[in-house]
């Protein structure tokens, strides 16, 4: 089962990267979200399933369809170069071997050991308090860029 | 110590409240005094030299876990973030007026940004923590690159954010390992369950994944594809934050951190020395015939990032002080250089050399300067280029790599060439006409650029005491792994 979601998982996050229609390439890019988040329940990592759903599937899909129905298409075509249709198969099988052979049989060896103490809020409030910080920096960095890109220039005034 | 992280992030989120009172003189007066303050601040706390360590403080009677450590190498890494990130504040109150650059709120926040990520990244001691800032102050620096909002900006900014998200994706998937086998996040921890040999194959891998992802941070051969592109198009003061800053501190100086925590062993640094050394040679080829200004500074910041890995790579103690002295030279020289190129383009409306010619006697400032910095990066003497170059190839020699020492000796003639036909095309000989209407750059931008020679020039004559007081702490830091393991 594990296998068939990663397989579908990996696959829509390819189709979103190779598609030309962008509103596909959201809806694909939500199935594999979608897939990620089930994967994270199926791994009891519930808060990482609740967030990838309400917040990258929901809040961050929605607004990608909203810009994506904004644009206009102009008619222009872009001459794309060939050369990644056939660098990604080889990349691809690279990290899927490394990934089998290397990754796969490392995991197989890991120690479930690393439990929290405490409820998850406060484990993050007392003892990840600086990524805290470091999350909330992210998110302040994140405004102002998107601030600064879409600041009013001076054909707009 | 808190307030390196906190400060510029406070500033960087007031400045658009405060861009509603002042669109000018506060805008450009709260940065600059800010960062002149922690600058003052980096280099009194150096006279302490004592490690500083905070493990739990408590808020409102409430315990918050803060992982934050200072030794010598990270005092020596704050004091480069605020040096450079205040010569860059000020080259930039005259540079945004004259480049047009919108609202200077918001390009003074995304600066701070950068800064808080890279401070905070220095000081954390764990691995996670590390993660994290090199994120602030990576979405900060895709932001600054795109700033000017054209077709070849977004497309540099583009390539960038694609190739630094791999780089974080190897590196978070590293982490993970590592927290899945080892249960420890905490650099001392790390350091304690590297040297347990039932965790050696999962410490290999991880420190392929860490190699790769550093190393595409910090521009090595052959991960270096980003950096020209994001250099050519972006505000000058990116390049010059970004080649003396972010991939200094966000991969030369998180990758060496974690090598010194995982163990100096021969394999890593094999890996890193023939690293180091492609990327001297590679950088170097690649420079030679680029009529672009930035791009040839592009391609020469990969080739000395090159030196700062061979040196570090060694694992000897001359060997890390002169890598480490090397970064903290090529840092205030190429910074230097990408201001001179930012001026020679707002004069001129061109980075292309080849239209250049005789601006020395219309820009002495940028000329003067522009030969101080390119003499320090190809290491001519007295000038602190010189000094820390010299002292790699000496390690080299004395670690048994006299054919790398020599590598390295001919990449610097190489360098020292094409800087050469840099200077005689841009600034010597007769003036072209098109240019004879030329003028130098605003005062600050000349200010700043005179700042960053001058440091250049007195590194390069007190060189031994820079050493000792900067970078014999830093190194011995590095040395001893994690020194607050201890603590």
């Amino acid at each position: 089962m594990e296998l068939i979601l990663l397989i579908i998982l990996a696959g829509s996050a390819v189709t979103a990267v190779f598609l030309h229609d962008l509103l596909k390439s959201a809806l694909s890019l939500i199935l594999a979200s979608i897939v990620l988040a089930i994967i994270f329940f199926m791994k009891n990592a519930a808060y990482a399933g609740v967030f990838e759903i309400s917040v990258v599937a929901g809040l961050i899909m929605v607004l990608f369809i909203a810009v994506i129905s904004m644009t206009k298409h102009e008619g222009i075509l872009l001459r794309e170069s060939g050369f990644p249709l056939i660098l990604f198969p080889v990349i691809f099988s690279l990290f899927a071997v490394a990934g089998i052979f290397v990754i796969n049989r490392l995991m197989l060896q890991v120690n479930a050991g690393n439990t929290l103490q405490g409820t998850f809020g406060q484990f993050l409030w007392e003892k990840r308090t600086l990524d805290l910080a470091g999350q909330a920096a992210v998110i302040l960095a994140g405004v102002i860029v998107v601030l600064s890109l879409f600041r009013k220039g001076k054909e707009d005034e | 110590m808190l307030g390196y992280v906190l400060i510029p992030l406070v500033l960087a989120g007031l400045l658009p409240l405060v861009s509603r009172f002042s669109r000018k003189f506060l805008l450009d007066f709260l940065p600059n005094v800010a960062l002149f303050c922690l600058l003052l601040y980096s280099l009194a706390s150096q006279s302490g030299n004592i490690d500083s360590i905070v493990r739990q403080l408590f808020w409102f009677g409430q315990p918050v876990g803060l992982n934050l450590c200072i030794d010598g190498f990270s005092r020596l890494m704050l004091f480069l973030i605020y040096l450079v990130s205040f010569a860059v504040s000020i080259y930039s109150v005259s540079y945004a007026d004259a480049e047009n650059l919108g609202s200077k709120a918001y390009y003074y926040g995304l600066i701070l940004v950068i800064v808080a990520g890279l401070s905070g990244l220095v000081m954390s001691s764990d691995i996670f923590s590390i993660y994290v800032f090199l994120e602030v102050a990576a979405v900060a620096s895709y932001g600054l690159t795109a700033y000017s909002r054209g077709a070849e900006e977004t497309e540099g900014a583009f390539k960038y954010l694609l190739l630094s998200a791999v780089a974080s994706g190897l590196i978070l998937f590293g982490i993970v390992l590592l927290y899945s086998f080892t249960g420890a996040l905490d650099l001392g921890e790390i350091f304690i369950a590297a040297r347990n040999p039932n965790n050696r194959a999962v410490v290999m891998v991880c420190m392929s994944m860490f190699i790769a992802g550093f190393g595409l941070k910090s521009a090595l051969v052959p991960f270096h594809t980003w950096m020209p592109d994001a250099y050519t198009a972006s505000p000058a003061t990116l390049p010059a934050l970004s080649s003396g800053l972010l991939i200094k501190v966000s991969g030369v100086y998180a990758l060496t951190r974690i090598i010194s925590v995982f163990g100096l062993n021969p394999a890593v640094s094999l890996v890193v020395v023939y690293a180091g050394v492609v990327s001297v040679v590679i950088g170097t080829l690649l420079a030679i015939g680029q009529t672009d200004f930035r791009r040839l500074l592009a391609y020469s910041s990969i080739s000395q990032v090159g030196y700062v890995f061979l040196g570090i790579g060694l694992c000897t103690p001359l060997g890390i002080t002169g890598g480490l002295f090397h970064l903290f030279n090529h840092s205030l020289a190429k910074s230097l250089l990408f201001f001179n190129a930012g001026s020679l383009e707002q004069s001129t409306g061109t980075r292309d050399l080849s239209k250049f010619g005789g601006l020395g006697k219309r820009m002495p400032i940028t000329a003067g300067t522009s030969v101080v910095g390119s003499l320090s990066v190809a290491g001519i003497p007295p000038l602190n280029g010189f000094w820390s170059k010299l002292i790699i190839i000496i390690a080299l020699v004395q670690s048994g790599h006299p054919c790398i020492a020599l590598i390295g000796v001919l990449a610097s003639v190489v360098t020292l060439w094409y800087f050469l036909l840099v200077q005689s095309r841009a600034f010597f000989g007769k003036l072209n006409d098109t240019w004879k209407g030329v003028r130098e750059s605003g005062f600050w931008m000349s200010s700043a650029s005179l700042f960053m020679a001058l440091i250049c020039i007195f590194i390069g004559i007190f060189f031994a005491l820079f050493v000792k007081s900067w970078i014999k702490p830093a190194a011995s830091a590095i040395m001893q792994g994690m020194n607050y393991v201890r603590f």
